[in-house]
């Protein structure tokens, strides 16, 4: 039989899960609506860098007769992958930083009443849905420029998977932006692209698969230190799985233990942040 | 129900600095802050005050020590405690990209206030601190004193059972600290919230606050209400005399008055610490005229807290080390 202490003590948690839902959906809310209100410089943002590579790499060179006519096909899923990431990272690591530094704005949510990890997983949800977004904006793109040249093989029966891999590499960009996030000032955020988001591009396996990177050992072992690499591969083997690609096994497990990983150094590092740093 | 809302146990924060060896920041204060009172905790910049409060409202990890909020452990339950303290820091922490009254409403929500209350809420607020007709502005167009008491409304969103304000007046002008001051007083008896206020002006707790304890190097150098504080000094007036002649000889022959226990040439006048609340005037203008000098200017000031630090530190209160 169920005392009269028990019931009170699950009314108390049932209210307080209650009470940390609406707080941490207030906080996703905050951020969104910071977002939208500068809606264009969104855009720009998210749009700009997957805009530029296609036209260059996926329109123009091809039609030069620079790159092969195959070229397209080969770097579409690191299109997506490339957008989905940096663009998880960009949003989950540059408010962070700006909020935690400078101006101090997200005081007043780590005093809200509830574990400051609903601070850190609002903030990471907004990354997620940014990626997403980020993914969503290839497409377009990608018809206008490429559209002909790009041969996507996948059936409706990989829909699943590639869900299941959108949500992975969208994780995984909130946990490296997490990790970035509170790592980075915000005055070294100008040096984060050149120094940072560069090399996870251009060394991310979008213009070349993993696998043809053997030719070069050295790098090929380097690579495999960048998620991107793992979120590009795993793309490829769902959607172009013609062209040759890392074991579907392997890079679904690369994208996991990324997210571990990160998430493990960046949750230590944002509560070291919370609790120790004088302000 | 303890008579205190807070009660602090041998608090220590020790930083551990990159090159080696340790900074104790704050070195094991204890003192209790009585239930629905103005609580002044005074101290020169460095002191500690910052850090302290830091602690006190879970932003920072105490050393050691322990921290009691209405009964119930800080450090064991900070989520707990966030829940029952409202924090007005001494930088602009507003959320730029919102409304004033978006901030409020934003401020509830994270402390599980409906959607309902906040609304009213925020409503009464923006009204009762002069800032409905700006509500729909972003606070990045505030003016200092405007974004000062939306801070100090945010924080009282949730009603707190105690709210800290750190340096709050700092920066402001006159005119706006004492509106500031009306306002919380009115907090404070309208509804019973404690006020826990760190400040280095000393004008402000010895008007508003009953007790209060004074820290300097992070430690606690004296405790108690303002009456108890200046009793500290042996002395309770000062009579201050701009003389025609000003010399070693003079501040001699003034410390064989009655009642005078101790003169000195402070900012290029004579300072007479007189043992008595009403010193005699007749008497010291007798003793000028013996001494065939002019009085060109004289005034009178009774103890301040300024002089109760400056008596127990050896500086003055905005002075550094």
């Amino acid at each position: 039989m169920t005392s009269e202490k028990d019931i009170r003590t699950q009314e108390a948690t049932a209210r307080e899960r209650r009470v940390t839902r609406q707080v941490f959906l207030a906080m996703v809310q905050r951020d969104l609506l910071i977002q939208a209100r500068d809606i264009w410089e969104f855009v720009f943002r998210v749009a700009m860098l997957p805009f530029i590579l296609i036209l260059t790499y996926g329109y123009v060179l091809p039609t030069l007769g620079v790159l092969p006519e195959s070229f397209p096909s080969q770097m579409f899923a690191g299109m997506v992958g490339m957008s989905m990431l940096i663009t998880g990272i960009h949003g989950t690591a540059v408010p962070f930083t700006m909020d935690f530094n400078n101006l101090h704005e997200i005081e007043d949510r780590l005093l809200a009443p509830v574990s400051s990890t609903v601070v850190a997983l609002a903030k990471m949800l907004v990354g997620i849905i940014e990626s997403f977004v980020g993914g969503l904006i290839v497409l377009p793109i990608s018809l206008l420029f490429m559209g002909s040249r790009i041969n996507v093989t996948m059936g409706l029966g990989d829909v699943p998977a590639l869900i299941g891999i959108l949500v992975l590499i969208s994780l995984a960009s909130a946990t490296l932006g997490l990790l970035v996030g509170t790592i980075i000032k915000p005055t070294q955020i100008a040096a984060m692209f050149p120094g940072f988001l560069m090399p996870v591009v251009f060394l991310g396996a979008i213009f070349f698969s993993w696998q043809s990177l053997s030719a070069i050992p050295v790098l090929q072992a380097i690579v495999l230190v960048n998620p991107l690499v793992y979120a590009n591969e795993a793309l490829r083997a769902v959607m172009t799985p013609q062209i040759a690609h890392m074991p579907l096994v392997w890079s679904v497990a690369g994208l996991v233990a990324a997210i571990v990983l990160m998430g493990g150094f960046g949750f230590r590092r944002f509560h070291r942040m919370v609790v120790g740093a004088q302000k | 129900m303890s008579d205190n809302i807070l009660e602090v146990r041998d608090l220590r924060k020790t930083y551990h600095k990159k090159g080696g060896g340790d900074f104790e920041a704050v070195r094991g204060i204890s003192f209790d802050v009585p239930r629905g009172e103005v609580f002044g905790f005074l101290g020169p910049n460095g002191a500690g005050k910052s850090t302290t409060i830091s602690m006190l409202t879970t932003q920072l990890e105490a050393t050691g020590g322990q921290i009691l909020l209405d009964g119930r452990s800080v450090t064991d339950d900070p989520v707990g405690a966030r829940a029952e303290i409202g924090v007005v820091a001494q930088h602009n922490n507003l959320d730029r990209g919102l409304t004033a009254r978006e901030n409020l409403i934003f401020h509830a929500r994270y402390f599980g206030m409906s959607r309902r209350d906040a609304n009213a809420k925020a409503d009464e607020y923006l009204e009762k601190f002069g800032l409905a007709n700006r509500q729909n502005d972003y606070v990045r167009s505030y003016s200092g004193g405007m974004a000062q008491r939306l801070k100090i409304a945010r924080a009282m969103m949730h009603t707190p059972k105690i709210l800290f304000l750190d340096e709050p007046t700092t920066g402001l002008d006159p005119n706006y600290r004492e509106i500031l001051w009306r306002e919380m007083l009115n907090l404070n008896r309208e509804a019973g919230t404690t006020i826990f206020l760190t400040t280095h002006y000393m004008e402000e707790p010895e008007r508003l606050a009953r007790h209060m304890v004074i820290v300097n190097h992070g430690q606690i150098v004296a405790k108690g209400t303002s009456p108890e504080l200046k009793a500290l000094v042996p002395t309770s007036t000062i009579v201050t005399m701009r003389l025609s002649r000003q010399n070693e000889e003079i501040l001699h022959k003034a410390e064989t008055l009655p009642d005078v226990s101790h003169a000195k040439l402070q900012g290029g006048a004579v300072a007479l610490y007189i043992n008595a609340s009403k010193p005699n005037f007749d008497e010291l203008f007798r003793w000028t005229e013996s001494l065939g000098v002019t009085v060109n200017d004289i005034s009178l000031k009774q103890t301040t807290l300024d002089d109760v630090f400056v008596y127990l530190t050896g500086k003055g209160m905005n002075q550094d080390d």
